[in-house]
């Protein structure tokens, strides 16, 4: 494995802390139930509100919730989207990129349109479908999924459109390698680092973008925890009740910014044009 | 001889005590006098005319300009106002109205009955209030300067109620008749009334300034609420638009603004602990009603209308809803406390009845099989949004899947018109209402959003039919008294409780009362 040879050889502290952050969020969102006993969607209305105590680790919300489960069982939702978003985009950005890329004549007619797309913001695509179909979160889902992929399949293009014209592509195809054999084989494997890089970066961008959807009320439909909508909920009692505010504001910043770091150290640790500038 | 003197000295010595007693109060009287209030109001509005819109902002604002024939008081019952007085004759066919003799205009002339006929004939014409009348309503006439006579086609009982409502853009007041004549049906841009402010400025989106009227003349009766006694002590007062919560709060912090229209109820205690401010929780001001899609199965059968509020824990939902019990109170019937039309014993033996076990046997009964109930709510209003929420884990807790979907409200008044899609839904209704009759919930069968058409509908609709008829009021009462018995019978929809919005103002801003719209007038400013 090239990533971890690399990784062993300059100890990037980005991806050190960053996946070390990840590697615990992902714990706590897979063993949410067994961590708490609390049930996220269960109201105690004479319990609400309750400042951080050692029976409510982080509070209380306005339904007498315990916050530190429903944060648990939120990073497991915004996980759920993050990699289902990520693998979505990797299929749909990575079939449409190699096509694009490998044909011309299809190139020039996609590419436009995915041009189109990518003049407005990933965020109101994603709005205004999540509108559409209604909230909830497979059709977040596949909102982001759709306001994603045109930038994918745009970075694997352009890695398939450098790597396509090298000598060893020649040189199989030379040797009578079909299409398919050569795209797998050589292509993908030499485009996989980008890939991996948009990848981290789209994870980001999913529980981000997710949050903000819940926060604007076409998210993830309530009483399911979501830490966008725990924001808009704390929103207003942020001045009696900050706990409710910062916990959910903590974990996506947490989460986002891991997830950044690690997609900045991998950018850094694949590309053999910033090999240099890596310091120990 | 002596005894005479000290006795005289005496009286003298009295009547300067009293003297300088009663001028010390007159001074204090003249002290309130004096000063500019600067008010932060939620929303703009689009123009300053009652009759031409539904914004009850407008008539919030325009309640210091115009004044009504009759206007109510804290309890919600009718007293004449611009009226001196007035006579019911013929079974509620014909009311003659006296009209006070000594109320200065803001043109500088006394209101007379041209003045009242011209705005009733254009509240008729245009008016949601005057178009509720309209049908039922013959002519007016000028018996002579100060004496009107309205002549009713068939009994309307709620006529004197409807005049004062405090609903917005249904209220009759009386403008001037110059301006009636220059603006017709159209938006009045000109603003000439009786009220003890007059319009000053008006700047959209920005704030509506009203001064004192130097010639006002209070009416004699014993001031509470909207009716009797106004006394203009501001010299100015100002409407500021803040849509803002939080700008409007720290408005009052410093000082900017000496009152401040709704601001979040869970910052209650932290404006008690500030005492420059002054907490106001308005009540009456707001039900939160479940209203039942009677169309589908299962709510189109009585019993499993009556299971739900067998299967609601309500002083839970109180809680869960609205918070700190101060706001919120649990009530079953339409009218508050203290008003004429309270039935104090609606819904007995349902309202307020937690028993799951019913709330099953019932739901068995109407041969509900276990589909998931769709809950239709708003997403902005605070209540709507954590009501459903906390009626989605009620009804869980004892096994019944319901599903919410929040909308914002142009979604969810769409949603709910249409007669399926949805079996529950969560709304506010203002609790302040002119009239037994002009409730917001019921405007016959199948009209509203209930889709109610059954044997108990018709029978609703014969309880109004005969509510509109009666003009006695004991009479009436009864008939309110069947209605909401009705109600708890067949439960088209129920109140769970009512709740309360809260204002904050200044502590030197003296003597407000929080009603249901705020008004300035007896208010002064220390």
């Amino acid at each position: 494995m090239l990533f971890l040879k690399k990784y062993n050889k300059y100890k990037h502290p980005y991806i050190t802390i960053s996946i070390t952050i990840l590697i615990i969020l992902v714990f706590l969102s897979l063993f949410a139930p067994v961590i708490t006993d609390y049930s996220p969607v269960r109201n105690h209305p004479r319990d609400r509100l309750q400042p951080p105590s050692r029976k409510h680790l982080l509070g209380t919300d306005q339904f007498g919730r315990d916050i530190f489960t429903r944060i648990l069982y939120g990073i497991r939702a915004s996980m759920q989207v993050g990699l289902a978003v990520v693998i979505l985009t990797m299929i749909t950005g990575g079939i449409v990129g190699i096509t694009a890329g490998f044909y011309p004549r299809i190139d020039k007619v996609v590419m436009r349109f995915l041009d189109a797309m990518m003049a407005f913001p990933g965020i109101i695509i994603a709005i205004s479908l999540a509108a559409i179909w209604g909230a909830g979160k497979f059709n977040i889902i596949l909102a982001l999924s759709f306001a994603y992929f045109p930038r994918m399949a745009r970075i694997v293009r352009s890695s398939v459109i450098s790597i396509k014209d090298l000598d060893y592509v020649e040189s199989a195809r030379a040797a009578g390698a079909r299409d398919s054999r050569i795209i797998l084989k050589h292509i993908l494997k030499n485009s996989a680092s980008p890939i991996m890089v948009q990848a981290t970066f789209n994870f980001a961008l999913a529980i981000l973008d997710e949050a903000a959807l819940s926060f604007l009320g076409v998210g993830i439909m309530p009483p399911t925890p979501s830490l966008g909508a725990m924001v808009t909920d704390a929103r207003s009692y942020m001045v009696v009740a900050p706990w409710m505010i910062l916990a959910p504001g903590i974990m996506i910043i947490l989460a986002v910014l891991s997830l950044n770091l690690l997609g900045d150290g991998l950018r850094d640790l694949l590309d053999p044009h910033l090999k240099n500038t890596i310091k120990n | 001889m002596r005894k005479e003197k000290k006795i005289t000295s005496i009286v003298v010595l009295v009547l300067f005590f009293s003297l300088l007693l009663s001028g010390s109060v007159l001074a204090q009287e003249e002290e309130r006098y004096g000063g500019t209030l600067n008010a932060a109001l939620q929303m703009s509005v689009a123009h300053l005319d009652s009759d031409n819109s539904t914004d009850s902002m407008i008539t919030a604002m325009m309640n210091h300009v115009y004044e009504g024939l009759f206007e109510f008081d804290k309890n919600l019952k009718v007293h004449p106002y611009l009226a001196k007085s007035y006579q019911v004759s013929e079974g509620g066919l014909v009311y003659e109205v006296k009209l006070r003799e000594d109320v200065m205009m803001h043109n500088g002339q006394i209101m007379n009955a041209d003045d009242v006929i011209a705005s009733f004939r254009r509240w008729l014409e245009i008016n949601n209030g005057g178009k509720l009348v309209a049908p039922h309503f013959d002519q007016v006439e000028k018996i002579d300067q100060y004496n009107i006579r309205f002549t009713f086609k068939d009994p309307y009982a709620p006529f004197l109620n409807i005049l004062a409502s405090p609903v917005s853009n249904q209220k009759f007041v009386v403008r001037a008749e110059e301006v009636v004549k220059e603006f017709g049906t159209d938006i009045i841009e000109r603003h000439v009334g009786t009220g003890p402010y007059k319009y000053e400025e008006w700047v959209p989106d920005q704030k509506l300034v009203l001064t004192r009227f130097e010639d006002y003349t209070p009416s004699s009766r014993e001031s509470s609420f909207f009716a009797g006694e106004r006394i203009p002590y501001l010299d100015k007062i100002v409407f500021n638009f803040i849509p803002d919560a939080q700008v409007r709060v720290s408005g009052v912090r410093t000082g900017q603004f000496q009152f401040a229209e709704e601001v979040p109820r869970e910052q209650y205690q932290i404006f008690k602990r500030n005492e420059n401010i002054k907490n106001e929780i308005i009540y009456p001001d707001r039900m939160s009603m479940l209203i039942f899609n009677s169309s589908e199965a299962p709510f189109d059968n009585k019993y499993a209308r009556r299971a739900i509020a067998y299967a609601l824990d309500f002083e839970e939902l109180g809680y869960a809803m609205i918070g700190d019990p101060q706001f919120w109170r649990l009530e079953s019937a339409l009218h508050e406390e203290g008003n004429p039309w309270h039935v104090p014993d609606a819904g007995e033996g349902i309202y307020g009845v937690y028993d799951p076990e019913k709330a099953k046997q019932l739901l068995e009964r109407a041969g509900y099989n276990g589909q998931p109930l769709i809950i239709l709510s708003g997403q902005d209003n605070q209540m709507e949004r954590q009501g459903a929420i906390a009626i989605q884990d009620q009804l869980r807790k004892i096994g019944i899947e319901v599903k919410l979907q929040l909308f914002d409200r142009p979604t969810v008044v769409e949603k709910r018109s249409k007669p399926d899609g949805w079996h529950m839904h969560l709304s506010p209704f203002i609790k302040v209402v002119p009239d037994p009759q002009i409730h917001q919930g019921w405007t016959g069968t199948n009209k509203w959003i209930t889709n109610w058409d059954s044997k108990d509908s018709r029978q609703m609709d014969q309880i109004f039919a005969e509510m509109l008829r009666e003009v006695d009021y004991e009479q009436r009462y009864k008939i309110v008294e069947r209605m909401q018995a009705e109600l708890w019978d067949s439960v088209p929809y129920f109140n769970i409780l009512d709740y309360s919005r809260l204002h904050i103002r200044r502590a030197e801003l003296k003597n407000f009362q929080a009603g249901w719209q705020p008004f300035f007038w007896n208010t002064y400013l220390e």
